[in-house]
């Protein structure tokens, strides 16, 4: 297929919740991490899902593409939404669908079992040639980065969360080529659902904006050892993040976890407390500017990746540090 | 509700963190030499696999509270490596099951799929229980597409399971966003980050008392299932890994006390960048 021009499909949903940071990691991805070979000049359309009409101007706004078709659809329903797509796939409309927002990957694997098409999850950049979609993403929990080849299409992939701070401008301007609606009862598949209940909102973490961050690991010993660390961090103005077991153990609250399965912060300084630097982890913290690693084990993962590495117990050195950065920041 | 039978799909998997650097760095030199490099490694419960048999060892016990009746089943699509969680499995109430692939399945997100669709539809289960990823591979597509062979709907990112009259109550989560939902089996179920992580222990006695339980052994034919032709059917293949370069100075701050390596670390790390902030 050298010299085609494989049709692109951005398919944003919106029914749920950080349309806008979806939208900005598909406008990111198509702009910085695509690429075609021969080179060509892509021509995108977005699939806009929403939810509520009082929505669809705020929404449109945010599409990464000038062209868009609107979908109004019911909230969590990945089928209605692989069963249009699939529809728009059959009709010769796109050869590569790249999906953004929290339903992206049932939707991606559910059109690609529908269609017979490739599917891949978590991509961190792709390149189209020869006919196939070659991309690559994190394996072995984040321990290597594996190289994958799509040749069926279409081809459906979601992205790799780090796309969602790359940070992208939408067009001033939006054309609307279609405008529809799903309604509940156009799939054959059953409606799983009744009464679906939103029952905290959505994090808005302290963690991604922190320029300052103390993260507590299984090192800290347990609760008690993991709340003295928070106590320091916050004498030291710090944010302060637990890492995946901390959580596992219930020694923190879920919402301070860093890492693939939490957040993913880009602080300036960042002191990891008693962790072993668990892959899964580091990409949480590895866009830091600077880390120190705090720890008794000095072969350690983290001991390894970290600017600077202090072998000590890590809740006496946080506590320490603590006393003297509250003194000199008085 | 009737009986309910509920079905676990679970993988073991190495210990990635007991592999050192070099081990990785030789993995990294093709896909079959990642297969070498792990093959020795000891293994464990897949993490959020492990979530999803817990999650359902309380499920069934609160229906048994409310005098409901639930049947259990857990299979794993591996080899010979999976026998000594099954016989762990079996002392817990489940019924163990073992699909034998016949082939590395590592990479291979649709054929393990089409592997556990099958399984369910033969050991029965109206709610298929399945961690949301599993390495190496973890892509997270195996729920969605065994629920998609199976003509079910499903749920991501599952952290809680509880018995509603004659339905289920499920805390779920789609991206950030926290949700609850009452829904009607079957379905799919794709656990995530439950914060009831662990698999409880059995006793000596039901250790003992389930010893000489046989766990069913399934191969692909059993299933209906051509795992050469699904494997060639694949949606994606692995043509190449790479290693991840993260060092960084590592530059070790010395002192005779905690309150002296702090004072050092301050000193010579951390001040000046602390003041731009």
């Amino acid at each position: 297929m050298a010299g085609e021009t494989p049709r692109i499909a951005l398919v944003l949903d919106a029914t749920g919740a950080a349309a806008e940071r979806h939208a900005q990691a598909l406008g990111g991805f198509l702009r910085d991490g695509l690429r075609f070979s021969p080179e060509h000049p892509a021509d995108a359309v977005t699939h806009l899902f929403y939810a509520e009409e009082s929505a669809r101007e705020r929404l449109l706004a945010l599409a990464p593409t000038r062209l868009v078709r609107l979908v109004r659809a019911p909230p969590h329903r990945p089928d209605l939404m692989a069963a249009a797509l699939a529809a728009f796939a059959a009709g010769g409309g796109a050869e590569l669908f790249v999906f953004g927002g929290p339903l992206g990957a049932e939707s991606a694997a559910r059109l690609a079992a529908r269609s017979g098409g490739g599917v891949l999850t978590g991509v961190l950049d792709a390149v189209a040639a020869a006919g196939a979609l070659s991309c690559r993403r994190h394996v072995s929990s984040h321990h290597l980065i594996g190289r994958f080849e799509l040749r069926a299409r279409p081809w459906c992939v979601t992205l790799d969360a780090g796309w969602l701070d790359a940070g992208f401008e939408p067009p001033a301007e939006h054309v609307v080529q279609a405008s529809t609606e799903l309604r509940e009862d156009d799939s054959s598949a059953p409606r799983l659902c009744d009464d679906v209940e939103v029952f905290e909102p959505p994090a808005t973490s302290d963690l991604e904006a922190a320029q300052f961050l103390v993260v507590a690991g299984r090192g800290a010993g347990g609760r008690a050892g993991v709340e003295r660390i928070a106590t320091a961090a916050d004498r030291m103005g710090a944010a302060f993040g637990v890492t995946r077991p901390v959580v596992m153990n219930a020694w923190a609250a879920p919402d301070r976890q860093i890492g693939v399965s939490g957040t993913r912060a880009a602080p300036a300084v960042c002191i990891v407390a008693g962790s072993s630097g668990a892959p899964a982890f580091l990409w949480g913290v590895e866009r830091a500017g600077f880390i120190v690693a705090v720890d008794t084990d000095e072969h350690s993962a983290m001991a390894g990746e970290a600017d600077a590495v202090v072998l000590d117990d890590a809740v006496t050195v946080l506590e320490a540090l603590a006393d003297i950065v509250a003194r000199e920041r008085l | 509700m009737t009986a309910l039978r509920i079905a676990v799909g679970f993988k073991v998997t190495p210990d990635y963190e007991a592999l050192r650097p070099a081990d990785w760095a030789r993995a990294a030199t093709g896909p079959s030499a990642h297969g070498e490099a792990v093959r020795y490694v000891r293994r464990v419960f897949n993490v959020f696999d492990e979530a999803a048999l817990e999650l359902a060892l309380r499920l069934r016990d609160a229906r048994t509270e409310r005098g409901l009746e639930t049947s259990l089943v857990a299979f794993s699509v591996a080899g010979r490596e999976a026998d000594p969680f099954l016989a762990t499995l079996q002392a817990l109430g489940y019924e163990g099951a073992r699909v034998e692939p016949d082939a590395d399945l590592d990479f291979a997100p649709a054929t393990t799929a089409a592997l556990v669709a099958a399984a369910t539809r033969h050991l029965g289960g109206e709610v298929l229980l399945l961690g949301s990823r599993c390495g190496p591979g973890d892509t997270g597509l195996v729920p969605f597409l065994a629920a998609e062979a199976l003509g079910r709907p499903s749920l991501p990112g599952v952290t809680a399971v509880e018995p509603a009259a004659d339905r289920l109550r499920v805390t779920f989560s789609a991206g950030d966003q926290p949700l609850r939902a009452t829904i009607a089996p079957p379905c799919v179920l794709a656990v995530g980050n439950a914060l009831v992580s662990l698999l409880r222990v059995p006793t000596l006695k039901d250790r003992l008392a389930t010893r000489d339980r046989v766990v069913t052994t399934l191969t692909p034919a059993d299933l209906g299932v051509d795992v050469p032709a699904a494997l060639s059917r694949e949606p994606s293949a692995l043509v190449g890994l790479e290693t991840i370069d993260r060092s960084r100075a590592g530059v070790v701050v010395a002192g005779a006390s905690p309150a002296e390596e702090a004072r050092a670390l301050y000193e010579e790390h951390l001040h000046a960048r602390l003041e731009r902030i």
